[in-house]
């Protein structure tokens, strides 16, 4: 990644606030991703990051600001918020997969009722997603039968069943079970390396330095520092990010 | 070790039975020393009552009678058991509605009704009908269509006519065409993707059928014969075939079960070594086929003859609703009416009349089980996680979608068994009916054995009946739940 070529904006805040209740929990962010860009999104709990990212896809609401997703405004317009959630992805911490279906129904679903696809066409798409998370033979069980790591990796590959141009994850890897983490991050690194948009909310500090081109450290609603992961780990400028980084490295 | 097993099974077996024998034996001896004796002939005596309302308000036996109860119980029942549902099912998600006064409404509708014994509810009612207008000859609130007095509540009403059975069996092909087109339209549609519109092709199918149903039903007047025929039939069939027939269907039965359970227990491995307690499940199960050939032929051999007859009667009544040619409207209407036959004007028995009866007893059972209804259906809502909601919407999918492929089908696992518990209370609460008047089962029965002084056999029947109707809901509500739980898993 040079960040010579011409990339287009694929998302894009602009004074984005949102408060719960009395709580702020955006303090004002502005912020832009390009096409093809791997954000990562560090910052102690409570400051703001999933809240961000859930803003972007509008699981939550912003009260004042612009969110600007591949040129498409995010107004309370149902229209537009089911496009763009159609075309934004999104992997939540607790995989969130539907009990009652199995595996391939899971991933199946939206494509053949908001995609509108055939059945056979979106189940060939299934089982080509199933062998790229690496688990083809579970599609006929159901997410009870199995681990947390599979099940994350069937929650993405749910999301990208649906074709989308971004994806977003808010913290993948936090409810399971160490020995699982790495075989969701593989995932998520191959992702990356075939040019996804993705942000990433997470605490894998090692994932961030590997797979990240840009780094954002928000603390209290606020970004307070970003820039590039050598930049972020070796040389960081705020006193915020300074202490952040001795306390979890 | 085996042989001890075998024994303990054999000796619980044999004191159960004896212990029952027992038990019988001497409620039959004290009864006998108090003088009162069983005796069923009450049911086919005239029995000299008037019933307030149903089938039949002259009833000309005591069977009749209770089987006039029977029919207004299940009514009444069936009636409450819908409008419980669907008033529950709204009251339940206003509760969760976040429109402020929607919320308190019903929040406070379910506290009051659910805290208030059904009893009060019902006479509550009851006074509240006693406070409405006097029939008279212009009786509001849409004269002649729907009015509102003190005797009841009055509606038009529309009855299957003279053409109804004929124009019926034209409806059932429409009905089966309808279904053979949506359930291949929707497999065109999963597989090409393209909207095909399944349900409304079906359902214009339906209609189709049943339009030209009201010119051409005449000609289905030739299965009158038939019908006639087959009952004839059935009525030619000699009792020992019958018998030896059922006698056949439960050793069938039985062969089946083990059977299956012989092939629930087979492993790839082969056949898993029987326990002493699955040869005693096959013995069991043989055994009981052998009581049920012993109580067809000996204990009760009346049944078989029982069988043919109900068969054969249904079939000349199917027969006798059925003739070539013969023409007629499908379904009449007819609308309510004030007549004047005594002193004070009255409803005449043309149109729908819900009585006060009926009516004080209905809102009571049907408010107070929509209360009930309405927190099952809340907390069913609750149940699913809101992350399901959310990947759903994440994922693209419209709210209604949402609602209909990830939360209710999840919904209704939390819901369907304690929903099934108030459908079990709704029926027998409608006992409360007595407090009213209403001419209930149990109504009917106290009435009964007040003038035949036949208690414990009114009592048995009402037992009967209930526990009838109890397990009936309970097998179609566990239909229903084992459905959702393969589904599920």
């Amino acid at each position: 990644m040079t960040g010579l070529e011409a990339r287009a904006d694929m998302i894009v805040c602009e004074g984005v606030k949102k408060w719960f209740g009395d709580f702020q929990a955006l303090r004002g962010i502005d912020m832009t991703v390009e096409e093809r860009e791997v954000v990562v999104v560090l910052g102690p709990s409570g400051s703001g990051k999933s809240t961000l990212i859930r803003c972007i896809n509008r699981l939550e609401v912003h009260q004042e600001g612009r969110i600007i997703v591949d040129g498409v405004e995010l107004t309370n317009d149902l229209r537009n918020i089911e496009k763009i959630r159609s075309e934004v992805g999104m992997v939540f911490q607790q995989f969130n997969l539907f009990p009652h279906l199995t595996i391939m129904d899971n991933i199946t679903l939206a494509p053949i009722w908001v995609r509108k696809k055939p059945r056979e066409e979106a189940e060939t798409l299934a089982m080509e997603l199933l062998d790229r998370v690496g688990i083809p033979e579970q599609a006929d069980k159901y997410p009870g039968q199995l681990s947390g790591g599979q099940q994350q990796r069937v929650a993405i590959a749910r999301a990208l069943a649906m074709e989308p141009r971004v994806m977003l994850f808010d913290e993948p890897t936090s409810a399971l079970d160490p020995e699982m983490i790495k075989e969701v991050l593989d995932v998520m690194k191959e992702l990356a390396q075939t040019g996804m948009t993705m942000i990433v909310v997470t605490h894998e500090m090692g994932f961030a330095r590997e797979v990240a081109d840009r780094i954002i450290f928000m603390e209290s609603g606020e970004i307070v520092e970003e820039g590039t992961p050598e930049h972020f780990f070796t040389n960081p400028t705020e006193d915020r990010t300074k202490l952040f980084l001795s306390q979890i490295l | 070790m085996v042989v001890i097993k075998w024994i303990s099974q054999v000796v619980v077996l044999i004191l159960v039975v004896s212990g029952l024998l027992f038990f019988a034996a001497q409620a039959g001896s004290n009864l006998r020393a108090k003088n009162i004796e069983t005796s069923w002939r009450f049911l086919s005596v005239k029995p000299g009552i008037q019933l307030g309302e149903g089938i039949d308000v002259n009833p000309s036996t005591g069977a009749r009678a209770l089987w006039v109860g029977m029919v207004n119980t299940i009514r009444v029942s069936a009636v409450g058991l819908i409008l419980a549902t669907i008033l529950g099912t709204i009251i339940g998600v206003a509760r969760l509605s976040k429109n402020w006064i929607v919320n308190k409404l019903s929040t406070t509708f379910i506290e009051i009704i659910r805290n208030v014994p059904l009893l009060v509810q019902i006479l509550f009612w009851a006074v509240v009908i006693r406070t409405w207008s006097e029939v008279d000859f212009n009786l509001g609130p849409i004269h002649n269509w729907f009015m509102v007095s003190q005797k009841g509540i009055a509606l038009p009403r529309i009855f299957p006519s003279t053409g109804f059975y004929q124009w019926m069996v034209v409806v059932l092909i429409g009905a089966y065409v309808g279904r053979r087109v949506y359930h291949q339209r929707e497999t065109e549609r999963e597989e090409t993707g393209r909207e095909t519109h399944a349900l409304s092709t079906a359902l214009g199918i339906v209609a189709v059928f049943a339009a030209v149903g009201l010119l051409i039903h005449p000609l289905f007047g030739f299965l009158g014969p038939i019908f006639t025929a087959i009952g004839d039939v059935l009525d030619a069939i000699p009792i020992l075939v019958v018998q030896l027939l059922l006698s056949a269907a439960m050793v069938a039965a039985a062969g089946l079960w083990i059977k299956r359970f012989l092939d629930n227990l087979r492993t790839p491995a082969g056949l898993a070594k029987l326990t002493d307690d699955d040869i005693f499940r096959i013995i069991f199960a043989g055994f009981s086929a052998l009581m049920g050939i012993v109580l067809v032929f000996v204990i009760w051999p009346g049944l078989s003859a029982w069988l043919i007859h109900s068969l054969r009667d249904f079939f000349h009544l199917l027969g006798d609703k059925f003739e070539w040619l013969r023409t007629g409207r499908p379904l009449d209407g007819e609308r309510p009416r004030i007549v004047q036959t005594g002193r004070f004007p009255n409803f005449s028995t043309s149109g729908l009349v819900i009585t006060k009866e009926f009516a004080a007893l209905l809102f009571g059972v049907v408010l107070y089980t929509a209360a009930f209804i309405a927190e099952i259906v809340r907390a069913g809502i609750l149940a699913v996680p809101k992350g399901q909601t959310e990947a759903a919407g994440a994922l693209g999918l419209s709210r209604g979608l949402a609602l209909r492929k990830v939360v209710l089908p999840q919904a209704m696992r939390v819901i369907l068994p304690p929903m099934g518990n108030q459908y079990l209370n709704l029926v027998k609460n409608t006992s409360l009916a007595i407090a009213v008047g209403f001419a209930d089962l149990v109504q009917v029965g106290q009435t009964l054995y007040n003038q035949t002084g036949r208690t414990l056999e009114v009592v048995a029947i009402w037992m009967g009946f209930y526990l009838g109707m109890s397990l009936l809901i309970s097998v179609v509500v566990n239909f229903f739940n084992v459905r959702l739980r393969i589904v599920e898993r």
